[in-house]
This record gives C-alpha cells, structure tokens and sequence, in this order.
C-alpha cells in the first residue's frame, strides 16, 4: 500500500567559527590604471559562487559593474588571508572585509577627486561608473582612471573584519558563542510504498532566512543543492562503516540522488536583513541542508507511524519498523 | 602499440595508443582535452561523459582503440570560433546551472546529445536525459531549467 504523510523541520545556525574563536578576513582594494578595481582576497570559491557575491559587494560599494571589479582570490602570494570557505562565513566575513576595504578606497578616492577638481567640501559628490562628479554641476567631474594616471603608485586600501564571538561559560553553558544566526524551515510530502519501504519525496518547499539576497539565483541553486545532498543523506547513502573500513567506497553502491529522484522544490528566500552584515547578507552554504532531514523523517512518522532513529532510511530499515510496528499493534 | 585514427571535434587525428589505454586517457592526457573530467573511473557518476557518433558514452569504460574511426565530441568542440558560446552553455551560464563545474562539461554534452535527438523535451525527459550523470552541487534544478532554456534558443534557432 501507498501511504503518504508530510512533515516540517526548522533549525537556527551559528554561521562563523563560534566560541570566541578568532573569526577573521582580510582583503586589499586596489584601484587599477584603467580605473577598474581589483579586489585582493583569500577567500576560497568552490562553486558556492563567493567570487560573484564578493564582487558585487565591493561593486554595489564603489558604483562600479561586476564586469569593473577584478577578483583575484586564492593565490596565498598576492592575497592576505581571510580564513577557510568553511562555517558558512565568507559571505558575511569576507564580505564585510571587501566592503571596508572598498569604502576605505572610495573615501581616498573622494579627497582626491576634492583636490583634483578644486572642491571646498566632499559634500554632494557622486561616485558612479567609473567617474566621480559633483551632483549640482555634473561637468566637475574626474574618471577613476584620471585620477589612477596622477598616483605613483597603485591605491590601495585593507581591511581586516573579525566577527563578534564570546566563548561560552563552560559552567553554565551560556552566552553568545556565533553571530550571526540564520534559520531555515523545510516542509515536504513523501510516499511511502508499505510493502518495499521506499520513500518518494513527492513535493517540496524549502525557506532560507539570507538577511539580504545578494545574488537570488546563487541561492537557489545553494537550496537546492542542499536539499540534494540531505534527501541522499537521509534516504540513499550509506557509507558502511565497520571496524574503520568502508565498503560503500564507490559510486555504485554508496548512491547519491541522481536528477530523476529529485521532487519539485518550491524556494523561499527570506530577506531580514543582518545589521552588522555587508548589506545585510549572511551566508547560508550549510543551513540550507539541515532542516530536511528532520522534515522527511517527520513526514515518514505522519505516513506510516514510525519514528526512525537512524539514517539512512533504507528500505530494508523501514520495512523493518513498520513490520514491528505492526506486530505491537497486533 | 596500436595505431588509430579518430575525429575529435571536427579535427582528425593519427595517434599512438597501447592496448590497455582507455578513452579518457587519451582524449585528456595525450590529446589535451581536459574538459573530460574523470570521477569514479567505473562508469557511474557520468564526468568522463562524451559524444561519440553522435551517443553520449562514459569514455572511462571504452578503450582507446575502441575510438578508431569514430566521431568525438568533447565540450571543447561546442564553442564556436569566435569563442561564442554554444546555446547550451549560454543557458547553463545564464540559469545558474554550474557551481563547482565538475559535472558541467558532461552535463552540457548531455544535454545535446538529448536536444540532438528530442528538441522539445519535456522536464521528465530532460531529467532522464542527464540521469546517467551526477552532480554533486546544484541538485539538478537550474540544470533541468537550463536543458529547457537551450531547447528554446535551438529551435529559433541558435543564439
Ligand atoms: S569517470 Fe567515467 S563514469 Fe565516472
Ligand atoms: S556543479 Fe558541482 S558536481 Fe555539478
């Protein structure tokens, strides 16, 4: 028999190293002759899509395009560090050192443009695409690549942004151990077939709280991606550890979600925006996948009536309890 | 040794291949096509995916010298001269599709070896279509849209 249920998960995360540990970024911004800015940070992409959100940041700061940002990342000789792609911190971490950078290069950039064009005041000056100009008289205006040709060397700015964590009371185990926090909820219906123990996810929606939405398809594809990877975690993968070997050790036996098992997501993108955050973005990379775990075992109890207590729920796991689950009722 | 003759992307090619040598091998380490990506080496994850006579094939589990003669695709042969981008890779770049980029290039040779075929899939067929290769990062959504996008732009034909 064909039996279906639905079940909802949410969960708060900590994003950053947490626990007083020192949480840093770094980052140069640095005006190019052809008045382009680079942008020189250690910030690792790994496909999460941190080279197009850290530039827009620094583009949106600057009034510039993507297209006039120039990310030069990874490369530990020219770059200053700015911590691992890792505790879903680059956004908001690396983000806000970019940002600081980048406002620091405008603000340098402003005075300079004041004394180029003879100025009394930085009040009413604009700075955007590529030029800096006074609002009321458009004509007193300077290129960044004007100003650029004037310097002896290349401007450059830096910042350093680390994040506010208190190490919690060992005691009591209170106090503030992450800032920020996200929140994700996750809702999904599945089918469970009674007599193979298969579960279908048939439909989903997935909520992401991002503070602010730097880049809306980005996020998407990282819910989505999440979703994916919990849905195997959950249901399919199976690593078979015993005494510290794993027999699953190959793709034909340890099976991950292939585009045919994936349900129809329905993306909720939640924009609060974070004060202390670039623009009010927070990173999501790991939060995305927690609440749909919870949410499928949720709905399996609400399908057949079994709490299961270990993944993954395999069919023969499932038959199993409900099977159990059966006799107790009998 | 063996000698072969095959075609990759249009250019005709006499190379040197031991017996032992497998397709992925020669395209990547003696032809430099290093957009064939090798995942599990066992014809599962789908990376090493290429078009040959017009079928997508796991080019990990045919030998070299199974090439002979054969028309080849790899993702290098999609862009055009000018260094336009193929209908399909435009889609993909537009929806959002790549986030690590691992699975990309066969998933881009995927989608045409379906489109080549069904020029109007439906989500189902597109899903089937790429099912043979995995992807680890997007969960296959903006891949799916994507497949979608490029049916458009092909059958107004080409971008
Ligand atoms: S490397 Fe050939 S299918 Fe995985
Ligand atoms: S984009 Fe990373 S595996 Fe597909």
């Amino acid at each position: 028999m064909k039996k279906r249920g639905k079940g909802i998960a949410c969960i708060f995360y900590g994003t950053g190293y947490g626990n007083g540990f020192p949480d840093v970024s770094r980052a140069y911004a640095e005006l190019q002759p052809d008045g382009k800015v680079a942008i020189y940070t250690g910030a690792t992409e790994v496909g999460q899509g941190a080279k197009t959100a850290l530039s827009q940041i620094p583009a949106e700061v600057l009034g510039l395009t993507v297209d006039d940002i120039i990310f030069i990342n990874e490369d530990t000789s020219i770059t200053p560090d700015a911590g691992t792609a890792a505790a879903t911190r680059q956004t908001y971490n690396t983000g806000n050192a970019i940002k600081m950078a980048a406002e620091e290069l405008k603000k340098e950039l402003i005075n300079i443009a004041v004394k180029e064009l003879g100025l009394n005041s930085d009040a009413g000056l604009e700075m955007k695409d590529g030029k800096i100009y006074l609002k009321i008289l458009p004509d007193k205006c300077i290129t960044l690549a004007q100003i650029a040709a004037k310097q002896s060397e290349p401007l450059r700015t830096f910042a350093t942004f680390t994040a506010q964590t208190v190490q919690i009371d060992p005691e009591t185990g209170q106090g503030a151990p992450y800032w920020p926090y996200t929140f994700s909820a996750c809702a999904v219906e599945v089918e469970v077939d009674t007599e193979t123990g298969q579960v279908e996810i048939i439909k989903a929606a997935h909520a992401q709280d991002v503070g602010r939405a730097i880049n809306p398809k980005m996020i998407e594809g990282q819910m989505e991606g999440g979703f994916a990877m919990a849905m195997g975690y959950v249901l399919y993968e199976d690593l078979g550890l015993e005494n510290g070997r794993i027999w699953n050790n190959k793709l034909s036996t340890y099976i991950i979600p292939t585009a045919m098992d994936m349900p129809e997501i329905q993306n909720i993108i939640v924009e609060d925006p974070e004060s202390t955050a670039p623009y009010g973005a927070k990173g999501i990379g790991e939060p995305v996948m927690i609440p749909v775990g919870p949410a499928i075992l949720n709905a399996i109890y609400d399908a057949v009536g079994v709490r299961m207590t270990e993944i993954p729920v395999t069919p023969m796991k499932l038959l199993q309890a409900i099977r159990e689950k059966e006799k107790q009722g009998a | 040794m063996k000698k072969i003759s095959l075609t990759v992307n249009g250019k005709l090619y006499q190379v040197e291949v031991e017996e032992d040598m497998r397709l992925l091998d020669l395209l990547r380490d003696k032809l430099g096509f290093t957009g064939v990506k090798e995942g599990c080496s066992e014809g599962e994850c789908g990376a090493c995916s290429v078009i040959m006579d017009g079928k997508l094939v796991t080019s990990c589990l045919i030998m070299a010298f199974q090439a002979e003669g054969k028309e080849i695709i790899t993702i290098e042969g999609l862009q055009k001269e000018d260094g336009t981008l193929h209908p399909i890779q435009q889609a993909f770049l537009e929806e959002g599709a790549v986030q690590c980029g691992f699975c990309t290039p066969a998933m881009v040779l995927a989608a045409k070896a379906l489109l080549d075929k069904n020029p109007h899939p439906t989500d189902e067929e597109i899903k089937e279509g790429i099912s043979g290769n995995l992807c680890r990062c997007t969960g296959y959504a903006k891949i799916v849209s994507s497949v979608k996008k490029a049916a458009e732009y092909l059958n107004k034909g080409g971008k």
